[in-house]
């Protein structure tokens, strides 16, 4: 049969950049982009994906408008955390393969096939990630539609480990320099909250992500916060039934200047 | 044998005979602009004949299912690779044709001992930055031709003719009227490829015999659509077939 994966043809085209022979000397103290607090919430309807702007090196901040959570295709959203460089190649590679393979074999690749896919590429940045530089561990957040066999539709977040490993998230996930500052406070709103975040509407995980987010910004310098000044936000999508929606930042805005002053 | 060039001519001869002869046959495939983008139609006894490239592009082709799977799955590769390579924006038709599958199957015709592709190719593009070059057509060696508001696909060269002269050159039609138009066109084309003298004009009884005929015949019809109105990256979509038992029924009555 012939080559029905993107990947595969890329390599065969020599065109996949292999990194396994890049050898790197960490006693020079490399300095790499990364710094982050990304986090994934499953609500009612859906996932909500949030993501800060600020990219690092070291203690300084490079950029204040990077875009770390992006869709790879109608239905699906990745959340990156580690080193741009990597992560926006593993995006690229992600979003083209399902493209790839949907066009080729006449059919949408199933979601085990795809976090399988995602898996893939994490390993192939192995070599890199054991030296330090290039750790790429992404969120990936979907929605499965109902099976033919009686599953239940609904939002899906899965994250990864440095090996490629897939774990499916129940409730949240957050990942990234700051999400250990908020972590605990996901796990207590979703318990004594009041309210789980399952049983929540889209504006309540709203505020509740964007208030993270600045508790994130506050403790750690990886994480940039929202600044009125430069009318800098975080960036935010759901993920439902109907597709991908950013949310637009003219609402983000009254959001922070109602409920966040 | 073949190092003698007299042999070889020949043999490239009835490498053209027997292809022309195997694609006679074949159900032309109609591709026009309307108001939202491009329409592509055509009929077939089963497998797809319309598929999605890329993004902004489709490909349509009659002749042999299997060639036509070898010729689809390359282009594919190649549009892919080369918008991982560089971005979406580089993927043009223009280059997909004239340096991916024309030269494939070029060579693939040259080479007498191998066997060649037994198939003709319709390519489209959506807002092409040319516009002369929304559509590219293909032939079994290789040899390619591009156009800007219309282009078949289909048997013989008679039948190629008469398609483009009564299907419309209206980019702003809408697209039932585009839809209508293409199903006429399809079924004139039809009817001169299986043997009808050139100028002998079909009335429109006999159009509308010829589609009925194909549709009793188990046979369907299969469209699809550039559709610049749809909110998403790839603007390729099917025809649904209750708009084409629609226009269909418009025809009838």
């Amino acid at each position: 049969m012939e080559n029905t994966d993107f990947i595969n043809l890329l390599k065969d085209n020599g065109q996949f950049s292999d990194t396994s022979s890049v050898q790197v000397d960490v006693s020079k103290d490399v300095e790499h982009t990364e710094g982050t607090t990304i986090l994934a919430v499953r609500y009612r309807a859906g996932v909500l994906v949030a993501g800060d702007r600020r990219a690092t090196m070291g203690n300084t901040v490079v950029y204040d408008r990077a875009d770390k959570v992006v869709s790879v295709d109608d239905q699906s959203v990745l959340a990156l955390s580690g080193s741009p460089a990597n992560a926006y190649e593993i995006a690229r590679m992600l979003e083209i393969s399902f493209q790839h393979y949907r066009r080729s074999q006449l059919q949408e690749m199933s979601l085990d096939g795809k976090l399988r896919t995602l898996s893939r590429l994490i390993r192939e940045n192995l070599s890199m990630a054991l030296q330090g530089i290039g750790v790429v561990v992404p969120i990936y957040a979907t929605y499965d539609s109902a099976h033919d066999d009686g599953a239940k539709g609904g939002g899906k977040i899965f994250f990864y480990d440095v090996l490629g490993a897939a774990f499916e998230s129940v409730d949240f996930c957050t990942t990234g320099s700051g999400s250990h500052l908020i972590r605990g406070a996901l796990y207590f709103l979703n318990r004594w909250g009041g309210k789980g975040f399952a049983e929540m509407d889209f504006d309540e995980v709203l505020s509740i992500a964007l208030k993270l987010l600045e508790t994130a910004a506050e403790y750690d310098t990886g994480t940039g916060g929202y600044k009125p000044e430069t009318q800098i936000f975080p960036q935010i999508m759901q993920v439902t039934d109907e597709g991908i929606e950013t949310v637009l930042d003219s609402h983000l805005q009254s959001i922070y200047e109602t409920q966040l002053h | 044998m073949l190092d003698e060039p007299y042999r070889w001519v020949e043999a490239i001869r009835n490498r053209r005979e027997y292809l022309e002869d195997q694609l006679k046959s074949a159900s032309p495939v109609v591709a026009q602009q309307y108001e939202n983008g491009i329409l592509l139609l055509t009929s077939t006894p089963g497998p797809r004949k319309i598929f999605e490239i890329y993004n902004q592009i489709a490909f349509a082709a009659v002749g042999h299912p299997t060639d036509i799977e070898k010729l689809r799955k390359a282009i594919i590769d190649i549009a892919h690779v080369e918008a991982f390579n560089l971005s979406a924006r580089d993927v043009s038709l223009h280059r997909l044709v004239s340096f991916g599958i024309g030269p494939m199957m070029k060579t693939a015709f040259d080479e007498i001992f191998q066997s060649p592709y037994i198939a003709r190719v319709l390519v489209a593009q959506l807002d092409a930055n040319d516009d002369d070059e929304t559509f590219y057509t293909i032939d079994e060696d290789g040899s390619f031709s591009c156009a800007g508001e219309m282009a078949t696909v289909g048997g013989g060269a008679d039948s190629k003719k008469v398609i483009m002269e009564s299907a419309s050159f209206d980019n702003n039609q809408t697209l039932e009227q585009a839809l209508d138009r293409a199903i006429r066109a399809w079924a004139v084309g039809r009817l001169y490829s299986e043997g009808r003298e050139p100028e002998n004009a079909p009335t429109n009884e006999e159009i509308l015999e010829r589609i009925t005929t194909t549709l009793d015949s188990h046979q369907r019809f299969d469209a699809a659509l550039l559709d610049r109105s749809l909110p998403k990256k790839t603007k390729f979509r099917l025809l649904p077939k209750v708009e084409l038992d629609g226009a269909l029924e418009r025809l009838r009555t």
